[in-house]
């Protein structure tokens, strides 16, 4: 027997990038048909509740893409993922690179390395993304960076002071130029030039010979300054346009990762309320700012969810021209401000759906940066919104065709059905009244047909309100247990007692169990069944079986007829359908009559090709609750 | 008694248009009412031998005038009522009534339930001793039953059932009447076990068990022993 694949493993934190962990997690376990299982360790430190929030959001979407999901807790990353990859016997682990500050702590000490180290039979993947890692951020100008400068200036003149001096300058400026591109990258522009500064001065004065000459002024001093402050702008600028790119790296990741789960998350709302909750869910996430959704009623606004942030809004036919110009005087992207709060139009393809409301928590109000991530929200929710009234558009036509199309057969059906009998009914009252004589038999004859149309048009009123009640929930089903002998019996016996024997071969295993339905309405399935059965194939012999398996019961009507051709066999049971060569008879009311009440017993009908021709009625009843005891003495 | 009196309790005039002449012209005589109170007080003044009820009267419901009739009288009581309204069957025949007919019902099927229904005030409670057709013998005195000359061994409670069905002499008798009498207080809750005696019963006694002739079954309201095919 092949053992089965060894798990995928995929570290989970908070940050944006999970995003493509979780795709390639999710990628290499569908190419190795492996299963995977997502994993968060929990430190132990101090988290923030957004980010234990994001984990959450990381570890649903995993779990929706099959991942199974593991939360560990340990006191550092590696040991919580090396004691699952050892649990699970996993064959790889995937991760996202470590957050170490230091690039020095990076070297031989990252998570992935430690990993390493604890010889894991397992292969380790590093999800690089430090191309577009970001530095450490800028340190202030403050008194620490001061501190810092200095001590960098201090070490490295120290350092300097060891260099075999021949007034080399050849020998002592690379120690210098080191020192200033670090203090550059670590404290900025600002220091790097006092360093630049600093560092000319000291040479000049400490380590040029002879000492303290202050010929600050010789050329290879001046040299030196220049090369100083030439080597802080180029790294001060290759910096910041290496940070400028990094930021916009990760903002496009935010917003990707962001607009992501937000179209997921309204791809599952089902209301427009839903998606407003969601809506404001993510906006107050992403955004922190609070928002509602304002759709226009009459000539005010109804907030989803209510109450509105700023009761002080223009009236919709106001309000809604400006916001669909769209276009701003100033920066296009820039929402309409009014009041303490943000308008944005919830513009879908064709026509406004809504405004979304925002209103900021801070007072300084939406920075730029976001409006671009805000107007993309602001078309994924509105996307929403119009799907959903769509699909209730598209919901309420479907209704109202069936409407349009049951009132149609509807009337067709009693329009024929109630009229004819009608017409003979009254035609044939009519010659009896006539004045004269009317010889015996055709007397006879005329008051048969009356009889005998009355009884049809009783039928066919009675199977009207049979189902209308039905359908309305208005018969309550007795479930009795009985034996089906009973209600087959009572069935023939009320046709029989109609129209004379039937030719029904009732085929009734010994030993058949109690079961509990209500007589009244099996009675009137087996009535509907046999009548049908007896109007397809007039004087040919019916089949009534009847057995059991356990927790059902099936009885089956099968006749020697034309049978139903199989495009009809599901829509034979709906209501007013009947096969196109039936001919008179019946409105197309029995099996749907029979379906409803095998339906309301927890059971189903259906209908099959019978093998020799015909076709055969099946129905199971369950056989559920417990079976009442037998009396005492019987067999 | 040669012209029994009928009293019909019925609203709606075009079933009481049917239901004179068809009743006159067999003979009865006939009285009708439109009204639960009109109908209380005929009852009262007239003391008819058979009373046809409606259930579904304007002024009161049916059931309230059965009441009050059956609070002085033992003469029989039909139910006219709707379809599908087995309980209000079931009510009314506890309650007293001997019988109903659900409508639209026919000619035929009225005058053979009102034969029914009359007969058994004329023998009061005495059925005849000897029971003879449809191959069944019934021999009430002797205890003994018999298909096509063979004596048939019937259980203890079986023949009690059977006993409680031939005395109503052809009238519907409901689950609950029929667990009281053979089972005693106390049987009520058990309608299966009435269904299964019945099923024996008609395994021995019926030619044919899946097409019974004699032993009715009156869906979710109770069983009916068919004397007619007996005395055929």
């Amino acid at each position: 027997m092949e053992a089965a694949p060894r798990p995928i493993l995929v570290a989970l934190g908070s940050e944006a990038r999970a995003l493509r962990l979780i795709q390639a997690g999710f990628r290499m376990a569908r190419e190795r048909s492996a299963p995977w299982i997502a994993v968060h360790v929990e430190t132990g430190g101090a988290q923030l509740s957004e980010d234990g929030e994001q984990v959450q959001v990381w570890l649903q979407e995993a779990q929706r893409l099959g991942a199974e999901i593991r939360i560990v807790q340990a006191p550092t990353l590696a040991q919580g993922l090396s004691e699952v990859t050892r649990g699970t016997r996993a064959q790889a682990l995937l991760l996202g690179r470590s957050r170490d500050r230091w690039p020095w702590a990076r070297v031989g000490h990252s998570t992935a390395d430690e990993l390493q180290r604890r010889g894991l039979d397992t292969r380790i993947e590093v999800l690089d993304d430090r191309k577009d890692s970001v530095g450490p951020d800028l340190r202030g100008t403050g008194f620490s960076a001061m501190v810092g400068t200095l001590s960098v200036l201090a070490a490295c003149s120290g350092v300097a002071w060891l260099v075999p001096r021949e007034g080399n300058i050849s020998l002592v400026l690379p120690v210098y130029l080191a020192a200033v591109a670090f203090i550059a990258h670590r404290w900025g522009q600002g220091l790097a030039v006092l360093a630049s500064v600093l560092s000319a001065l000291l040479y000049s004065f400490l380590l040029e010979t002879p000492r303290f000459s202050r010929a600050a002024t010789h050329w290879p001093n001046l040299l030196f300054f220049l090369a100083m402050l030439l080597a802080a702008q180029a790294v001060v600028g290759l910096l910041r346009r290496l940070r400028q790119q990094a930021r916009e790296v990760q903002r496009r990741e935010v917003h990707t990762a962001s607009l992501y789960l937000l179209g997921r998350a309204l791809a599952r709302s089902l209301t427009p309320g839903q998606v407003a909750e969601t809506a404001v869910e993510h906006i107050r996430r992403i955004f922190k700012a609070e928002a509602c959704l304002l759709f226009p009623e009459r000539s005010s606004w109804r907030a989803l969810p209510p109450p509105s942030l700023d009761p002080g809004l223009p009236p919709p036919e106001d309000l809604l021209p400006g916001l669909d110009v769209g276009e701003r005087l100033g920066d296009p992207l820039e929402p309409l401000a009014i009041g303490r709060t943000y308008c944005l139009s919830l513009t879908g393809t064709d026509r406004s759906e809504g405004v979304l409301q925002i209103l900021p928590c801070e007072s300084i109000g939406l920075p730029p940066d976001c409006w671009e991530l805000l107007k993309a929200f602001a078309v994924q929710i509105a996307l929403a919104l119009e799907r959903l009234r769509w699909l209730e558009e598209a919901r309420r036509a479907q209704v109202d065709s069936e409407t349009e199309r049951m009132r149609s057969t509807l009337l067709g059906a009693i329009g024929h059905d109630l009229r004819t009998p009608l017409a003979a009914i009254h035609g044939a009252a009519g010659s009896l009244l006539l004045p004269g004589d009317v010889s015996d038999s055709t007397r006879r004859d005329l008051l048969t047909m009356i009889q005998d149309e009355s009884e049809r048009l009783a039928h066919l009123l009675g199977n009207l309100l049979d189902l209308t009640r039905l359908e309305s929930g208005a018969i309550q089903v007795q479930k009795e247990w009985q034996p089906l002998e009973e209600v087959i019996g009572s069935a023939l016996g009320r046709m029989e007692r109609r129209q004379g024997h039937l030719p029904v071969r009732v085929d009734l295993p010994e030993g058949l169990p109690l079961a509990p339905f209500d007589a009244v309405l099996i009675e009137q399935v087996l009535v509907n069944l046999l009548t049908n059965a007896q109007r397809h194939a007039p004087g040919r012999e019916m089949d009534l079986r009847a057995w059991d398996e356990p927790g059902w019961v099936h009885l089956e009507v099968a006749d020697r007829g034309p049978g139903i051709p199989a495009g009809f066999r599901d829509r034979i049971f709906d209501k007013f359908v009947r096969l196109p060569e039936a001919g008179e008879g019946g409105v197309g009311l029995g099996l749907a009559i029979c379906r409803a009440i095998v339906q309301a017993h927890g059971g189903r009908i259906h209908v099959e090709e019978r093998p020799g021709g015909g076709s055969s009625f099946r129905l199971a009843l369950p056989l559920d609750g417990t079976p009442p005891p037998p009396p005492e003495g019987a067999l | 008694m040669s012209h029994p009196l009928i009293l019909i309790i019925e609203d709606e005039e075009a079933l009481r248009r049917f239901l004179i002449p068809t009743l006159s012209g067999q003979r009865y005589q006939v009285l009708s009412a439109a009204t639960a109170t009109e109908g209380m007080a005929m009852a009262r003044s007239h003391n008819p031998d058979l009373v046809l009820l409606d259930l579904g009267l304007p002024d009161m419901d049916g059931m309230a005038v059965l009441k009050e009739i059956r609070s002085w009288s033992r003469k029989p009581v039909v139910i006219l009522s709707a379809r599908n309204q087995e309980r209000d069957k079931v009510r009314a025949l506890d309650q007293g009534a001997d019988d109903y007919l659900a409508k639209p019902f026919g000619a035929a099927e009225l005058l053979a339930r009102i034969r029914v229904a009359l007969r058994h005030t004329l023998q009061a409670e005495v059925a005849e001793p000897v029971i003879s057709s449809g191959g069944i013998r019934i021999d009430l005195e002797r205890r003994e039953v018999s298909l096509e000359g063979r004596i048939v061994k019937l259980t203890a409670l079986e023949y009690r059932l059977l006993e409680a069905l031939v005395r109503r002499n052809g009238k519907v008798a409901t689950h609950s009447q029929l667990l009281a009498e053979v089972w005693g207080p106390g049987g009520e809750g058990n309608t299966h076990y009435l269904r299964i005696y019945m099923a024996m019963l008609r395994r021995k006694l019926e030619k044919d068990p899946t097409r019974p002739r004699h032993f009715i079954t009156e869906p979710n309201v109770g069983y009916r022993l068919n004397l007619d095919a007996l005395r055929d």
